[in-house]
């Protein structure tokens, strides 16, 4: 109980510091990081929801996040509110899951992997048809353009999405979700309603993943309309969130402050040869580090611990 | 007053009839055994009473209902708990967030969260895994995961429990306390089906006891009885009794 408060008290000085960012620093680089790493940690929580607390693999998050780009771009530059917008990308993202789910989380396995990357798939090529082109702001958003409310709108959505991941997965719906993940037919046998606990992880997730969208269709001046569907949204979140730790809630943050900086210095110094870094990394971390970032400590202690015992034979 | 009713149920894998026309019932309060040779269908049974397989005949009322193809955990809701012959916790989770599944959901959900730690700490004091609280499920050792599932299925409160081979692994001291438990926990009003090959623990329990063979019903009577049914020493007792 003491840790928990500890920790709240931690969360609210780091999201106030964070509010008070535009006020100390002036540098448009700081800030356009910052929004990247906010814009992931919410992208990537909201995959660990359903794949690291509900064991559902969703392998098309671009989908669901492209969906809330597409939206909220629409009907922000057709002159909906922003707000509105933005929310409208979120449901969008919603509905969709609700479409995707309603089949594919009835049966246990792999079908919701294979299935959520078919409708990835799809969703890019069709995009990519009908909206070949680029979306360019119109003249009066280019004119008003601030990094500053790009910058609360995505630390709204982070904050917005891991108090709802936070709350969910640490009460009876947490639960039920992580039994799911266990041991489906065993969580049925304690009266856990295994769909609905799936359901619930997925809504949350593509709502928030749709929100991020949004953000993203806020920040970006121009860009092709096929690009948040591109399957890179798929990969990284789930990157990230095995580098950080799956199942666990802080692992995601770090993983998005470490991918976001090191793709920043890669960039810089590699180019294109980041992606194969990353790859590299992700595979070494499923193999030799499979808690990730978050499991470390336990890690390397126990292999201290092995090393000591061998010497002191 | 009889609180599960089963009557000519039925189950087929291909051309094998791993059930076949089997009818019994369990009154309230009851300890009722179920015994028979490996692969004469007592875990298929319990598959069909739990939901998890569906039964090609035959139905089975629970409480006066017709519980006949609910699923497993509408099942688990009514007040029906189970435990696995091959221990199934959730691998992942402690101990205490193992248990607190069973308790935040299960027939009778507790009110809180802090109430669902209480009450599955409680839980976990009475099996004795007060030591193992805060450890992962998956690591530990078969005994203990054994006592787990045990606690978790109480955890649901259950007014009808099966038990499938529990004391299996076990030593004799363990066996022994296992059925005293079992006893305590009968008393406190839940009724119990209880497949085992531990027969000599098991007729220490059992009010009744119903003997399958082939995925048939061959006898059902008091342990006393059973013990001297030809058909059953000739099937699966005999050993038993020279033992």
């Amino acid at each position: 109980m003491a840790e928990r408060k500890k920790g709240f008290v931690v969360a609210a000085v780091v999201v106030i510091a964070l509010a008070l960012v535009p006020l100390v620093v002036a540098r448009e680089y700081v800030f356009s990081i910052l929004c990247m790493i906010f814009l992931y940690v919410t992208l990537s929580q909201s995959w660990n929801i359903l794949g690291g607390y509900t064991g559902q693999i969703n392998v098309g998050q671009a989908a669901f996040f492209g969906i809330g780009a597409l939206a909220a771009r629409l009907l922000w530059v057709a002159g909906v509110p922003f707000y509105l917008s933005i929310l409208a990308g979120g449901l969008s993202s919603v509905i969709l899951a609700i479409i995707i789910g309603l089949p594919a989380l009835k049966l246990r396995g792999h079908y919701f992997a294979i299935g959520t990357l078919a409708v990835a798939s799809i969703a890019q090529i069709t995009v990519g048809n009908i909206l070949p082109g680029i979306s360019f702001l119109p003249a009066q958003h280019m004119a008003t353009y601030s990094l500053i409310p790009r910058y609360y709108v995505f630390l709204i959505i982070m904050v917005t999405a891991l108090a709802a991941v936070y709350i969910t997965v640490n009460s009876r719906i947490g639960l039920g979700m992580e039994a799911t993940r266990d041991d489906e037919e065993a969580a049925q046998m304690v009266g856990v309603n295994t769909f609905k606990y799936k359901m619930i992880a997925f809504l949350i997730s593509s709502f928030f993943a749709g929100l991020a969208g949004g953000g993203f269709a806020y920040f970006n001046a121009s860009y092709y309309w096929y690009l948040p569907f591109t399957l890179m949204w798929c990969f990284e979140p789930i990157l990230i969130v095995f580098i950080g730790g799956v199942g666990s809630f802080i692992g995601p943050i770090i993983g998005s402050v470490c991918y976001v900086l090191l793709k920043e210095l890669f960039a810089l110094t590699l180019g294109e040869a980041n992606l194969l870094i990353f790859g590299i990394v992700f595979i070494l971390t499923i193999l030799f580090f499979p808690k990730g970032i978050i499991g470390l400590p336990a890690k390397l202690r126990q292999l201290f611990r092995r090393r000591g015992n061998v010497v002191g034979r | 007053m009889d609180l599960l009713k089963v009557e000519n149920l039925s189950k087929s894998f291909g051309a094998l009839w791993a059930v076949n026309n089997v009818s019994f019932t369990v009154g309230e309060g009851e300890i009722v055994g179920l015994i028979g040779p490996n692969g004469s269908g007592k875990s298929t049974v319990f598959q069909l009473i739990t939901g998890l397989l569906r039964a090609n005949r035959g139905t089975i009322s629970y409480d006066g209902k017709d519980i006949t193809g609910f699923k497993p955990y509408q099942i688990s809701r009514s007040g029906i708990a189970r435990t696995f012959q091959i221990v199934r916790p959730f691998p992942e989770m402690t101990t205490l967030k193992n248990v607190m599944v069973g308790r935040a959901f299960g027939s009778s959900s507790a009110r809180s969260m802090k109430e669902t730690e209480d009450e599955a700490r409680r839980l976990l004091d009475l099996t004795g895994l007060t030591d193992k609280v805060s450890a992962t499920a998956g690591h530990l050792g078969l005994i203990y995961r054994k006592k787990l599932e045990l606690a978790r299925a109480l955890a649901t409160k259950p007014k009808l429990l099966l038990l499938d081979e529990v004391m299996a692994g076990l030593n004799p001291t363990e066996m022994m306390e296992t059925v005293e438990f079992l006893k305590t926990v009968r008393n406190s009003g839940v009724t119990m089906i209880v497949v085992e090959h531990v027969i000599k623990a098991l007729f220490s329990m059992t009010d009744r006891v119903v003997v399958l063979n082939a995925g048939e019903k061959i006898a059902e009577g008091i342990p006393q009885e059973i013990s001297r049914n030809e058909e059953v020493i000739k099937v699966y007792l005999g050993d038993y009794e020279h033992a």
